[in-house]
């Protein structure tokens, strides 16, 4: 090989590893936010009802709401604020490879998320529940043995119902509204998930109801990248504020009023 | 500068449940290719008869399953039919759309080698008193398919990776696997890089095999 092609291969290299080990984190995620002039915030698209769209294609839901929140304290803007939809699979690999700056979108604090992002403090606690066809006999997952139970993939109810009912078949899904889908063309016997989005699912379709009492509750956190203290500190801070002035109270009861009496208020 | 800490253990970790993975596409894709391959030159015979009927039959099934996402099929035959009654098992619907979406480009591929060979050669072997089927068989045939051998290559390569669709619809392979390992353990880069290289491998058997039939073909006797 001729020196100078070397030296291109070489220079070329070097370029695509400075590429690959761009710092992710290096450089403040608040100060990049503030000199964009707006945060570009991760949000469900199909998780009623934190994050939905509505009918006019406008995102809808708690987290959405908490999103625009967190716009208007920075940029006194409540405007200022892109929502990039994601799933529960891809949501970490996204805010990693800075596609977005913050996760808010049910995500469970559990020990092996908390390796990779950094979390806020819980702001909402939720167990599992099942979600069945309303003529279905089954009533908790004891009764799902040898059955088939869509779950999602990348969700927490994959491990759970792994660990809990290992006799049951699981059928991964990406997104929520495909576990429905399946639910409803009979592909699955049941659809374990979010004891919140189980119900709205139930309330929304007359072909289904909810069953089980709830199972292992967990919180839910606001996601950072790792080691983004400064971030996550005005994350808790922000939501502080949020319990402080009743704008917790008030998105609770504009959201979860319905379906509270099963809900764990944190 | 936070270079990025490449972590070999979790694609040993990953690597037996990947292969499994792996398995099932190799699988799904090896019959979804023989019955592409069958379906695609039954549909390109059957649109050289005579008269338009089936001329028109045949492009317009090319055109509906070439025309739409191969997503939209998958989608379709899973989650659409059951609500029809029709209730076929994942691997199935799976199959189904897979098959029908190669072997529509498969038809146009062999109808473009069929169509290729010189008329002269029909009357030929009219005249030399061979009969519609043997002049398909010993005559059109060993000609078309050398013509269409590079496109048939390419559209069953195309086969594979495409197979990756249906981890959509919860068949567990080689996609699906990375993504289940990832969404957990989040190393993307490794375990995605190490499902790529594995369709890399799988692809490369393929080209092989391929060329080694092709080379057979070229050889023998028309």
């Amino acid at each position: 090989m001729s020196p100078i092609r070397r030296s291109i291969l070489v220079a070329l290299a070097t370029a695509l590893i400075a590429t690959v080990a761009a710092p992710a984190g290096a450089q403040s995620t608040l100060e990049t936010v503030k000199k964009r002039g707006k945060l570009i915030a991760g949000v469900k698209t199909d998780f009623p009802p934190f994050g939905t769209v509505d009918a006019a294609g406008k995102n809808v839901g708690f987290d959405v709401d908490v999103a625009h929140r967190f716009a208007k304290a920075l940029f006194n803007d409540d405007n200022q604020v892109e929502l990039v939809a994601v799933t529960s699979g891809n949501r970490i690999p996204f805010l990693q490879s800075s596609k977005i700056d913050i996760i808010i979108a049910t995500v469970t604090i559990t020990d092996e998320r908390r390796q990779v992002v950094e979390f806020s403090e819980p702001y909402f606690m939720s167990g599992s529940l099942i979600l069945v066809p309303k003529a279905s006999a089954v009533k908790s997952l004891d009764e799902l043995g040898g059955k088939t139970v869509a779950v999602i993939q990348g969700a927490i109810q994959d491990k759970d119902v792994e660990q809990l009912q290992p006799k049951a078949s699981r059928v991964k899904f990406g997104k929520v509204s495909e576990a429905v889908l399946a639910l409803k063309g009979g592909r699955a016997d049941a659809y374990v998930h979010d004891d919140i989005v189980i119900l709205s699912l139930a309330k929304e379709n007359a072909d289904l109801k909810a069953v089980g009492k709830t199972f292992v509750p967990r919180p839910y956190g606001i996601a950072v990248r790792k080691g983004d203290t400064e971030f996550i500190n005005w994350v808790n801070a922000e939501l502080k504020k949020m319990h402080t002035d009743g704008t917790y109270d008030r998105l609770w009861k504009k959201y979860f009023a319905d379906v509270e009496q099963f809900l764990i208020k944190p | 500068m936070t270079a990025y800490g490449f972590e070999w253990a979790a694609i040993a970790r990953g690597l037996p449940y990947l292969l499994e993975g792996a398995g099932l596409t190799v699988m799904i894709s090896s019959v979804a290719m023989v019955l592409a391959l069958v379906l695609g030159l039954a549909l390109a015979a059957i649109s050289q008869a005579p008269g338009p009927v089936a001329r028109r039959l045949v492009a317009a099934y090319v055109e509906v399953f070439r025309n739409t996402p191969l997503l939209i099929q998958i989608f379709i035959v899973y989650f659409g039919l059951p609500q029809l009654g029709v209730k076929l098992s994942p691997f199935l619907s799976g199959l189904a759309a897979l098959v029908l979406y190669a072997a529509a480009y498969n038809t146009e591929i062999f109808r473009a080698g069929l169509e290729a060979v010189p008329h002269g050669q029909f009357e030929a072997a009219r005249s030399a008193g061979l009969g519609e089927l043997q002049i398909l068989r010993y005559v059109i045939l060993p000609q078309a398919v050398r013509i269409c051998f590079p496109a048939l290559g390419n559209n069953l390569v195309s086969l594979v990776k495409n197979s990756s669709l249906v981890s959509t619809i919860g068949m567990v392979e080689l996609m699906f696997v990375a993504n289940d390992i990832s969404f957990n353990n989040f190393r993307t880069f490794e375990i995605y890089g190490t499902a790529a290289v594995m369709y890399v491998v799988i692809v490369l058997a393929l080209t092989r095999l391929l060329r080694a039939a092709e080379g057979r073909l070229l050889r023998a006797p028309a």
